[in-house]
């Protein structure tokens, strides 16, 4: 029954690869990191898509990039150009880290058409950051009306609350699964996410609303596995998230940017939707790559604790700066809790070798013993 | 044949180069002695003028990992930031500093006196993400210091605007009454001014220094690179400015004189990236089939004129500059930047050194490289290497790949 209640997400993911072959069907503005303002594209009158990459081989993206660049942007651009994002009018990205900003100028170069635009983004959240924050996101506004947009504070108003709405059921799943109380699994929780990022939000919002309220009533398996939460950026093939848990783990929280961390929080105070929205995205729970690991501390101790977590287990895009350098603090400050962390580098395969299985194995008997 | 590999390659000035880094360090150990305030930054933006205009001693992080390199320290220092969990992935600067901080510097007898420690951070948001992540660990390791964090819009060169610039200002400002409140020290505006003449002046002379190289025979290469020292460490000091003309006249009479850097100069190179920090030798390989290295991408991004008239904003303007014109934030200026000093130094063919440590700078390459082929019928090869880590160089790999270009070149040239 389950696996029907997820059939309808796997649908959209599904239509949407098929989407890749046709022409221009809506107007859709790709981006890479969950720091670009969505709210702002949609608001504007487009969808906003986030890209990501299909599995098989990279060959023609060494054209463009050096092999020391992490998976995803290598794969993304690889898709890119096969053609099979032909159909976005574009690319907006909110500045996290080196490799996606320069991803953007490469797609340029080697994509072209519509709109390549990184939106430089403040570390800071003084009254002068947030006038710069609005202007910058202002110069988004008039690339997009320029494509045939049509923003208004008002659309953008219902944005937000479309996307308030929508990351509140996610997150209500996601506190249910903490308390052991959710009949999805991790890959199913995963590819829930994957589906919203890959289709409109009022579409995406219904589906998760029928799922609700057919999760009402219905019960989690309990399961004696390890518990232990997973940390990384994207997970972007569920083999890893397969081999923990057939290794002993069983996955009872993420801090995954295909997961919960583009979630919380669901929306922020403010008078204008402007400011919403700013404020939304200043108290974000931080990527690595716009923080100190040391701000990072507090929400991923919070996580294990209200999850019941036993360890960690990074899971991280080989070559990801941002996330490597945080390594040593959080594997620091998890040792003094008395949490093993286990690292784990994922190439551009995607798939965790043999190797990794006997390492899973291990830490598992580790934390269990 | 052995006469036109004779070279003459060494400017006095450069060797004159050792006595003004030693100089520095000293001065920053002895501003530490004498209670001024020592400041760490990174370096490419416009906090070093303002620095010495309120008598704070800048110290540049990322300019001690080159002298580490000299001075071979820096497998140790790797292996401190290594063992502390720091991967071999993240850029070779990130891993010898931490490495630096977290064991050498606890020692005495370090070349130069090493570095004093730090009584502010100017930690970085707007750089790269290692540049930012060091300046983490630098505030982990120095918990006494003042931290200053400091934010600055990330845009290419073609997209800055008042709204940037105005940013860019506030934050300015922000940091003037950060230092005035850490260390009592108020900002003179008419030494600011100062200062900015002088590091205005520095860059004029760094650009004609440039436009020596020129001529035909380049009266130096980039084995000299290290003259860029003054432009990191010194940029709107008096010193800076009196030891850049010293340069620029050598460097002047050599070019007018004829005398270049090898006798019989066949073929003009240019270099992409940052220097193999541990073997500035190599550029003087290309020297046995004739070829030079007569301009660089990397030198050209410190010289950033100034208007003394408006020293806040020029400065702002400085920052908002450096690191783009290098990285991957600007690929589009930075292929028209490298385009054109192939146009204007009569380059025969380019150098890509894909830089295992340096992410940004490399990303944007492949376009640039493209772009030369297409628009001036310039071939180009690429070197795989790292300008910290000496383990991800190979010195047969960079014989066999260098040897057929040069070759190459040389048959496109009819010699
Ligand atoms: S944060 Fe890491 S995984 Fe994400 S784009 Fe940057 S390098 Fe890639
Ligand atoms: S610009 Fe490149 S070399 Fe410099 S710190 Fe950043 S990644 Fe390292």
């Amino acid at each position: 029954m389950l696996e029907n209640l997820i059939q309808p997400f796997e649908a959209a993911i599904n239509q949407f690869k098929k989407r890749d072959q046709l022409e221009k069907v809506l107007p859709a503005i790709g981006y890479f990191c969950t720091y670009t303002p969505i709210e702002v594209i949609h608001a504007a009158g487009f969808t906003p898509i986030r890209i990501t990459g299909d599995a098989g081989a990279v060959e023609k993206a060494y054209a463009h990039m050096p092999d020391f660049i992490c998976p995803f942007m290598k794969r993304a651009l690889e898709k890119a150009l096969n053609g099979k994002y032909d159909f976005l009018s574009g690319v907006v990205q909110g500045y996290s880290c080196d490799a996606a900003c320069g991803a953007v100028n490469i797609w340029r170069d080697a994509i072209g058409g519509g709109i390549y635009h990184t939106l430089p983004l403040p570390y800071n959240s003084n009254p002068e950051a947030r006038a710069f924050y609005k202007s910058a996101l202002n110069e988004v506004v008039e690339k997009l009306n320029a494509l045939g947009g049509s923003f208004s504070e008002s659309k953008l108003d219902s944005s937000l609350g479309l996307y308030t709405e929508i990351r509140n059921i996610l997150l209500d799943f996601y506190e249910r699964s903490f308390k052991g109380d959710l009949p999805l699994s991790t890959q199913q929780m995963l590819t829930l996410i994957e589906a919203g990022a890959v289709s409109s939000p009022e579409a995406y919002l219904d589906m998760l609303k029928a799922l609700k309220t057919h999760l009402r009533n219905a019960n989690a398996e309990k399961k004696q596995d390890i518990p232990v939460m997973i940390s990384g950026s994207l997970v972007e093939d569920p083999t890893i998230i397969e081999m923990i848990e057939s290794s002993g783990g069983r996955i009872v929280a993420d801090d995954l940017c295909n997961g919960y961390r583009q979630l919380v929080p669901a929306a922020a105070d403010g008078g204008s939707p402007v400011d919403r929205l700013i404020n939304r995205y200043i108290q974000r729970m931080p990527c690595p790559a716009r923080s100190r690991a040391e701000d990072r501390l507090a929400p991923l101790i919070e996580l294990m604790q209200k999850s019941g977590a036993k360890a960690m287990i990074l899971i991280i895009q080989k070559f990801c700066t941002p996330h490597l350098s945080d390594y040593p603090s959080l594997l620091k400050a998890f040792k003094e809790k008395g949490w093993p962390v286990l690292l784990l580098e994922l190439d551009e395969s995607w798939q965790p070798g043999g190797q990794i299985k006997t390492r899973l194995e291990s830490f598992f008997e580790m934390v269990g013993a | 044949m052995t006469e036109e590999r004779k070279s003459k390659k060494r400017l006095k000035t450069s060797k004159e180069l050792n006595r003004l880094v030693t100089e520095y360090y000293l001065n920053c150990q002895t501003a530490k002695a004498e209670g001024r305030p020592v400041a760490w930054m990174p370096p490419m933006n416009g906090v070093i003028e303002l620095c010495y205009a309120m008598d704070v001693q800048p110290v540049f992080p990322e300019n001690w990992s080159p002298v580490c390199a000299a001075f071979g320290l820096t497998p140790q220092n790797f292996k401190v930031s290594e063992d502390m969990g720091y991967s071999r992935d993240i850029c070779g600067y990130l891993r010898n500093i931490i490495g630096y901080v977290n064991g050498l510097m606890n020692e005495k007898d370090t070349p130069l006196g090493g570095l004093p420690e730090p009584d502010i951070l100017f930690t970085p948001g707007g750089g790269c993400v290692p540049v930012m992540k060091i300046f983490h660990a630098l505030e982990r390791r120095f918990p006494k210091a003042a931290v200053f964090s400091a934010d600055l819009p990330q845009v290419a060169i073609e997209d800055i605007n008042d709204t940037h610039i105005d940013y860019a200002i506030a934050e300015s400002e922000r940091l003037i009454n950060f230092v005035t409140e850490t260390t009592g020290r108020r900002l003179d505006m008419d030494r600011l001014r100062e200062t900015v003449v002088l590091s205005d002046q520095a860059c004029a002379l760094w650009d004609e220094i440039m436009s020596f190289r020129r001529y035909i025979p380049v009266p130096f290469s980039a084995a000299e690179m290290g003259i860029m020292f003054v432009m990191v460490t010194l940029q709107g000091t008096q010193k800076a400015v009196d030891y850049l003309t010293r340069v620029r006249d050598e460097v002047r009479q050599k070019a007018e004189s004829g005398s270049g850097v090898i006798e019989n100069e066949k073929l003009r190179l240019f270099w992409d990236n940052i220097p193999l920090w541990y073997n500035m030798g190599l550029f003087n390989y290309f020297e046995a089939a004739g070829g030079v290295v007569v301009a660089e991408t990397y030198s050209a991004a410190w010289s950033i004129r100034m208007d003394p008239q408006n020293p806040i904003r020029s400065l702002a303007l400085k920052s908002l500059k450096s690191y783009p014109l290098v990285s991957c934030v600007s690929i589009n200026k930075r292929k028209e930047m490298v385009l054109n000093a192939c146009r204007e130094y009569a380059i025969d063919g380019v150098i890509f050194h894909r830089n295992k440590s340096c992410i940004p700078i490399t990303l944007g390459q492949m376009e640039i490289k493209r772009a030369l082929e297409e628009e001036l019928n310039i071939p180009s090869v690429i070197i795989d290497a790292d300008h910290m880590d000496e383990r991800n160089f190979s010195m047969a790999q960079f014989q066999t790949r260098v040897d057929a270009f040069m070759e190459m070149l040389a048959d496109r040239k009819g010699y």
